[in-house]
């Protein structure tokens, strides 16, 4: 089994681009199972630190853990095998413009040698959660914004990860859809999904009675259960 | 499981570039022509050379007056030569025979010569491991120490001539075929390196869902190798066209071309020779990839 502990931490973490300071001394962690919320001003780091988390960026100080390995000391070839256990909902969708709805959320599948008849009906099932199935043939750009933000969402769902990062999920959702995807959110942490959400909207974690991390010019300045 | 996939990619990525992948494959495609075409002439003039010195004899030219004796005595010591591979005893008057019978249609020539001015004369024949120009050169200087020989004809000039053919004929043919394999391994280098950064957005995504290195490269290498693959059979294509136009066409006219040969064996590898050098190209445009 999997060694105990949080399924993340962050210890004095800090992070720099050029000269300016992304995250600054940051030490945290999320709990196995737990759900969180990162709120914070724009540019205040959320997305920076969401890419130490599934190691599209490294550290210059500090260590992070995810689920007991150290990504600071990791192999390089062991990447892969820790990004496939994170499902992540990208601030700027990364859907490649040349597949349809179907092929994008296949990817997942695909990248980990699945099957093609499991991956028929694991993205059909991806697709209805986020209420797209009927939607299966069509190209990202034929999409309205929401639509390409749902066909993300079922992306980073569809290979059931252990952790799921959601970075401004509801960013380009009317607040009914954005309801939908936080009920959906709900429903996958109620299956023992750690999740962690940066967003500024209020609306997503007022009443929540999670844990809720505020970001300010790359500190950590607050953390309250609202 | 994952294999199919990465040939689904390629293919769709062969279909999606055609142009730049069309284009690299007739490059590659005129590579390897040009590669094989140099092969044909080294081929043939190996093979055409191979045989010439056994054509070859080395002319051991008598004293006047020597008794028979003497005569066998020359036989005998040029026999036990290493290099020799037959030694065959010419009269005087055989060899005017000879010559009278070479000369018939220009008798003129011979006109006021009653008496035979010939000697007699030993041809030598060399077995084919002493034919480079060294120990030819060596066995004539001591054949002319043999008493009773008076003098040693042999093609000396011809012989060297003919070794630095078959040196230069091989010094340039490794050459060209260095590099036409860098030329066409580099064309399959930037052909990849370039779909490669077309696809940049991809295979960032790719590796950000969690795709290992080889999940990435092999669509590339898959691609490399049908690239290569196929400049190699249209070259096979067109060296047998070229073939069925040497044989039925020109060797008609121009006899040279009757005997020319051509390598089969080395034509039908052209494509694994692509496919080799495509796959080599993709291996070093992908270099080492960062997560
Ligand atoms: N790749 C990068 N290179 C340089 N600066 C960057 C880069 N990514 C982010 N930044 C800067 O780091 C700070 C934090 O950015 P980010 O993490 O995207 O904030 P948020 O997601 O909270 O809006 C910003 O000032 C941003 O301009
Ligand atoms: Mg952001």
């Amino acid at each position: 089994m999997e060694p105990a502990g949080p399924m993340i931490h962050f210890q004095n973490v800090s992070k720099e681009y050029e000269n300016l300071t992304a995250l600054h001394d940051l030490t945290f962690s999320v709990e196995r199972g737990e759900m969180v919320f990162l709120t914070g001003p724009s540019g205040s780091g959320k997305t920076t630190l969401l890419k130490l988390i599934y190691v599209a960026e490294m550290p210059d100080h500090g260590s992070i853990t995810i689920a007991g390995w150290d990504t600071t000391t990791l192999r390089e070839a062991s990447i892969p095998f820790i990004r496939r256990n994170i499902g992540v909902v990208f601030q700027d969708f990364r859907l490649l413009d040349n597949r349809n709805v179907f092929e994008n959320v296949s990817l997942a599948l695909r990248i980990r040698g699945v099957g093609e008849r499991e991956i028929k009906s694991r993205v059909a099932d991806a697709l209805k959660t986020v209420n797209l199935r009927h939607k299966a043939d069509s190209y990202p750009r034929r999409l309205s914004g929401g639509e390409q933000q749902r066909v993300v969402i079922a992306r980073a769902i569809v290979a059931e990860p252990t952790v799921l990062l959601a970075d401004e999920p509801t960013g380009n959702l009317d607040s009914e859809t954005a309801e939908g995807v936080m009920r959906t959110f709900k429903d996958i942490h109620a299956k023992g999904t750690t999740i962690l959400v940066a967003t500024h909207n209020r609306d997503l974690y007022r009443n929540s009675g999670k844990r809720i991390f505020r970001l300010h010019g790359g500190a950590l300045v607050g953390e309250e259960v609202c | 499981m994952a294999a199919p996939y990465a040939v689904k990619l390629a293919l769709q990525s062969l279909k999606k570039d055609k142009w730049i992948n069309l284009l690299s494959m007739l490059t590659i495609f005129s590579g390897l022509f040009i590669f094989s075409l140099s092969y044909l002439i080294f081929y043939n003039v190996e093979a055409a050379t191979r045989n010439l010195p056994e054509k070859f004899s080395l002319v051991l030219y008598l004293e006047d007056n020597l008794t028979r004796d003497n005569i066998d005595e020359v036989m005998a010591s040029v026999r036990s030569r290493r290099e020799v591979a037959a030694a065959t005893y010419i009269s005087k008057e055989e060899a005017f025979r000879e010559l009278k019978a070479t000369l018939k249609n220009s008798q003129y020539v011979l006109e006021g010569i009653d008496d035979n001015p010939l000697p007699d004369s030993i041809e030598v024949k060399l077995r084919k491991d002493a034919m480079s120009s060294e120990p030819v050169r060596k066995l004539a200087e001591t054949a002319k120490k043999i008493k009773g020989v008076s003098e040693v004809d042999y093609g000396e000039k011809f012989l060297s001539t003919l070794h630095d053919i078959r040196k230069g004929v091989r010094i340039v043919g490794i050459i060209l075929a260095s590099l036409l394999s860098i030329g066409v391994v580099f064309v399959c280098y930037s052909t990849v390196k370039i779909l490669f950064y077309r696809r940049n957005d991809e295979i960032e995504t790719f590796k950000l869902l969690g795709a290992t290195k080889s999940f990435i490269r092999a669509p590339f290498l898959i691609e490399g190798a049908v690239i290569g693959a196929s400049g190699g059979m249209v070259s096979l294509a067109a060296l047998y066209v070229l073939q069925h136009f040497v044989i039925f066409r020109m060797a008609a006219e121009v006899p040279v071309f009757r005997t020319m040969l051509f390598p089969a064996d080395f034509f039908l590898s052209l494509p694994l020779i692509g496919m080799f050098l495509g796959i080599s190209g993709a291996v070093i445009a992908l270099g080492r990839l960062k997560f």
